[in-house]
């Protein structure tokens, strides 16, 4: 393997502040795929070693042994000895442990160090370590162990330099070395026992563990008061969702209805101007609108993900979860789910009981996902007065859309229910996690997620819902109707009359004509409901300059009643409209048997929650 | 009656005695053995549950906490630490 560029593992405990490790060294330019077969992500990058030749870094999924109990961690073991399809077996390992936690994460680090590759330890977070009062010796570690250690403090860039000058000289020195004769597996209790024994020679002083961080889980982990806390937080994301997306959704909109201007004037009258005006920007830039919301509730999971609290919230779950037969672990995906569900559903990887991790995929569809936001942001700012309510600081608005979020929530937890004690029964969930420690999130780690989430959504607007909007309008003008037509170009149209078919099927529900249209493209995903709204009453609006004038809101205003406007709302809390999902669940329960299960379901669920809300609407007289 | 794990007094430092590996299953053992729960081992019941219930369990093991189940904790029995030894956190 001379001349070729090395590559260097990176591997771990969870919470040992890999990833942090792996930011600090490749910086922001990562390439993240998934492993052939398999959908555990492969997060990789570039670094200088201390003469500036290249080497390749990934980071491997956080695990406690090179014994599996997940597909993540058994992508760990199978990397790091060689048998993973399509990766060379690294030729440097850096073991990442969290310096005020050696007792544990040694045990992983000396089953590393055995497999005999060239090994250097990252005795990572040394300045929470020494914050608790704790002072470390790495040379009696290094001497122990027997490999070099590097403190570092990944997230202040702290020993970088350091440490890959430690593993260029650990792939150099190892190149000149017999093989090591491996040694007898010892039994996971020796392993702990060795690794306590190493731990406490490599600790210098050790004062008790500072009081703060059990202070504040006093409080957070309170059975009462953390359970409000809790419920205040997700309350507060929400609001904050709405509150401050405002003014970028206006800027953006502005920058929309430029570019339209731009196109009108230059591209002559015609075909193409069609339909890149009424087309493209209309149906695309109703989707993009939407991207400073889904960055607030991503920055929002981020922060809590980062900051140690995503497992306390597991944690105060955890009973609700166990009575409809999840487990705590659930929470994360499915928190994770409120932004998009395939990211939540390949988060259940970390479940391991199989039926559990089942159940979980199959509901996670059922938590608000950033897509139906597009959605329920154009329904409630039509339909919904913008008024506070009773004297609170809490707007109508928002209250609604708190509401349709509690209504996702609580249907999955029956679904859970009764799926548990029907086709998904199996034997009560486990729950066993280790509880981090809190950190102040670093913006830099924050900042990449975001824009990583960032860059996914503004790919999918570039492509799937460009495409599929340019389609719709397409089959939305054509064919053209007559000129003394009495119906409607959208009526007229290709889309129109299959819209008109489907209209039968969901008329009973208060559906009309234009939501049958939006519904068929919004199979591909629930955004583009929207954006199908906008260009058919682009289309509709045609040259009108009083009908053109008028916003989209303001028409919806006038041709659905507020019973039809409820009823969708309620039909995108439970509809499985999003091709992705299905496609991600196919892979992850490798068949078509329970996404098609999984869609009939919600399907079924979808009908019926439409058609209670709009008769129960209409009875109330909003009909 | 021996004293076991689920039913533990929050905040007080008590020793592992024995552990009842028969009654968990092989993966749910090796995992509390990953988290370094084992016989000898002084352990910290923190936090137990929250509205809805008592379970899970929240325990302080060294520097870490760790979250388990009132069933895998029901197979651990424990006793109490006699002389507290001057280091223990």
């Amino acid at each position: 393997m001379t001349g070729a560029i090395p590559t260097i593992a990176l591997v771990g405990n969870p919470n040992a502040g890999k990833s942090s490790l792996f930011n600090a060294l490749t910086g922001a330019r990562q390439k993240i795929a998934n492993y052939p077969g398999v959908t555990v992500e492969r997060k990789a990058g570039h670094a200088s070693l201390a003469d500036g030749r290249p080497a390749a870094l990934i980071d491997l999924p956080g695990s406690y042994s090179l014994t599996p109990a997940s597909p993540d961690e058994a992508v760990t073991r199978d990397v790091v000895l060689g048998r993973q399809a399509g990766e060379r077996r690294p030729d440097a390992l850096v073991v990442v442990v969290d310096a005020a936690n050696l007792d544990n994460h040694l045990c992983f680090a000396l089953e590393l160090i055995a497999l005999g590759l060239p090994t250097v330890i990252a005795l990572n977070m040394v300045d929470l370590a020494e914050r608790d009062g704790l002072t470390l010796d790495p040379e009696r570690l290094a001497a122990e162990l027997g490999v070099p250690v590097v403190p570092t403090v990944a997230v202040r860039k702290r020993g970088l330099t350091d440490l890959l000058a430690a593993i260029d000289g650990a792939i150099l020195s190892h190149q000149t070395q017999a093989a090591a004769i491996p040694a007898p597996q010892p039994t996971d209790v020796e392993l702990h026992q060795r690794a306590r024994a190493i731990a406490r020679a490599a600790t210098l002083a050790e004062t008790p563990v500072r009081r703060w961080t059990q202070r504040v889980d006093a409080v957070v982990l309170h059975p009462v008061a953390g359970f409000l806390i809790l419920l205040a937080l997700m309350f507060v994301m929400f609001q904050a969702v709405y509150a401050w997306s405002e003014a970028p959704i206006g800027w953006i909109e502005d920058g929309i209805a430029a570019l339209q201007g731009v196109a009108t004037d230059t591209l002559p009258d015609g075909f193409l101007r069609g339909l890149v005006v009424e087309g493209l920007l209309a149906g695309v830039g109703a989707v993009v609108v939407f991207l400073p919301q889904i960055l607030i509730l991503f920055l929002f999971i981020l922060l809590l993900e980062a900051s140690g609290y995503m497992t306390r919230a597991a944690f105060l779950m955890d009973g609700l979860m166990a009575k409809v037969g999840l487990s705590g672990r659930g929470f994360i995906p499915l928190l994770s789910s409120f932004a998009c569900a395939v990211p939540g559903i390949m988060a259940t990887r970390a479940i391991p009981d199989p039926k559990d991790r089942l159940t979980t995929i199959l509901i996670a569809p059922l938590m608000t996902c950033s897509a139906r936001l597009p959605v329920y942001t154009l329904i409630i700012g039509v339909f919904i007065p913008n008024r506070a309510v009773g004297g609170l600081p809490v707007g109508l608005q928002g209250l609604v859309l708190f509401g349709l979020y509690v209504a996702g929530i609580v249907g999955a937890l029956i679904v859970a229910f009764v799926l548990r004690r029907s086709v998904t029964k199996g034997s009560a969930a486990g729950f066993m996690m280790e509880m981090p420690r809190y950190q102040w999130p670093r913006l830099r780690d924050v900042a990449i997620s975001l824009w990583q989430r960032a860059w996914i959504f503004l790919r999918r607007a570039g492509t799937i819902i460009a495409f599929t909007t340019v389609i719709l309008w397409l089959l939305l003008s054509f064919p053209k109707a007559p000129a003394d037509s009495e119906m409607r170009q959208v009526d007229y149209s290709i889309a129109g009359r299959i819209a008109s078919g489907l209209e039968t099927v969901v008329r009973p529900i208060g559906f009309n004509h234009d939501i049958a249209l939006a519904l068929i493209p919004a199979m591909a995903a629930r955004e583009v409901a929207v954006s199908a709204l906008a260009t058919a009453n682009a289309i509709d609006a045609g040259d009108d300059e009083d009908q053109v004038a008028m916003s989209l809101g303001e028409r919806l205003q006038g041709r659905w009643s507020l019973a039809t406007a409820l009823a969708f709302l309620a039909w995108f809390v439970f509809a499985p409209q999003c091709i992705s999902t299905i496609a991600i669940t196919r892979r992850e329960t490798n068949g078509w048997k329970w996404p098609l299960f999984m869609v009939g379901y919600l399907f079924l669920l979808a009908y019926a929650a439409a058609g209670i809300t709009y008769w129960t609407a209409v009875a109330f007289g909003l009909g | 009656m021996i004293a076991k794990l689920d039913s533990a007094p929050l905040g007080m430092t008590v020793r592992i005695a024995r552990i009842d590996w028969d009654i968990l299953s092989h993966d749910e053992g090796r995992r509390l053995r990953e988290f370094g729960l084992m016989e000898g081992i002084e352990v910290k019941p923190l936090h137990r549950g929250s509205l809805f219930s008592r379970e899970p369990l929240a325990l302080g093991i060294g520097r870490m906490q760790v979250i388990i189940r009132g069933r895998q904790a029901a197979a651990i029995a424990i006793e109490p630490v006699e002389v507290e030894p001057a280091a223990a956190a």
